[in-house]
């Protein structure tokens, strides 16, 4: 079982995250809206996952990777990002970033994101679960 | 063109992602010069190569099925059930954006996007001078919501 921080400016969103989240066994162990906060919120939970979005007020999520990683070098950071983000994207990879969900978010995409970071976790294709948005 | 890849991505949204199935869109272009906003509206502005105002307007059972999907059925706090309605705005035109702009002019890239703003107690939004205003009403089983574009710089000109 992993422990997740979520980093979503988006109310519905970290609700999302977090419902799907459970429904994998995995735990919620703190939600942050801003990188300020993800960046205070790791050094006091030391989670195993953090999903991280993009676009986020005060500071992005790109930045909030470097400041995370320059702290933990094994900190595990998946983005969570829209279509058409892909130039961020890969800044985030290049700053630390371990993988990327694309919304619409489903269990699936999470799923296979979280398995290819955490092998113990990987999923047979005829394990996925039904599309969730 | 830009109009055209938001009805799809639309349409594909619903129907194969939320099992919400479209029943029919109405479209017009640089007819209308004010825009009738709906109960719950957000927007986001792009930059760089194309310079919109793209805002989504829900009325309020669709809006309440929306936030029925995203919840799952879940009790919603009433003391957040106004932010959740605002962020559903903002999660579906960020996400039905980022859908569409391989389809935008030049496959979108170049182009950027904005946060999504909330528009609260808005009845309706003008036009400036020589912006150009699309616009399409989608409806469904369950309720209708408004996708337009406002261009002010004419930059997609005969392609909106």
């Amino acid at each position: 079982m992993l422990n997740v921080l979520i980093v979503d400016d988006s109310l519905i969103i970290r609700k999302k995250l977090s419902k799907l989240i459970e429904n994998l066994g995995h735990t919620v162990v703190a939600d942050a809206q801003t990188g300020q906060e993800a960046i205070e919120a790791y050094a006091t939970h030391k989670p195993n996952l953090v999903t991280m979005d993009i676009t986020m007020p005060d500071m992005d999520g790109i930045t909030a990777v470097k400041h995370i990683i320059s702290d933990h070098h094994d900190a595990k950071i998946i983005m969570v990002t829209s279509h058409g983000q892909e130039d961020m994207v890969i800044k985030s990879i290049q700053a630390g970033a371990v993988g990327y969900i694309l919304k619409p978010l489903t269990q699936e995409k999470l799923a296979q994101a979280i398995g290819e970071v955490f092998s113990e976790y990987a999923i047979e294709e005829s394990d996925l679960l039904d599309d969730d948005f | 063109m830009v109009l055209d890849a938001l009805i799809l991505q639309i349409k594909l949204l619903l129907q194969d992602d939320m099992g919400v199935t479209v029943n029919n869109v109405q479209s017009q272009r640089g007819v209308t010069s004010k825009l009738s906003m709906k109960s719950y509206t957000s927007m986001i502005g792009t930059g760089g190569k194309l310079s919109l105002l793209i805002i989504i307007s829900f009325d309020q059972s669709m809006m309440d099925k929306m936030v029925e999907i995203f919840m799952e059925g879940e009790e919603i706090d009433p003391q957040e059930e106004l932010e959740i309605k605002n962020s559903v705005a903002g999660e579906m035109i960020n996400t039905i954006i980022g859908l569409s702009l391989p389809s935008f002019p030049g496959r979108g890239k170049g182009v950027t996007i904005t946060p999504p703003i909330t528009i609260n107690d808005a009845s309706s939004i003008s036009k400036h001078k020589n912006s150009t205003i699309a616009t399409a009403e989608i409806h469904t089983d369950f309720g209708n919501f408004s996708i337009s574009i406002i261009d002010s710089e004419n930059s997609t000109s005969q392609e909106k």
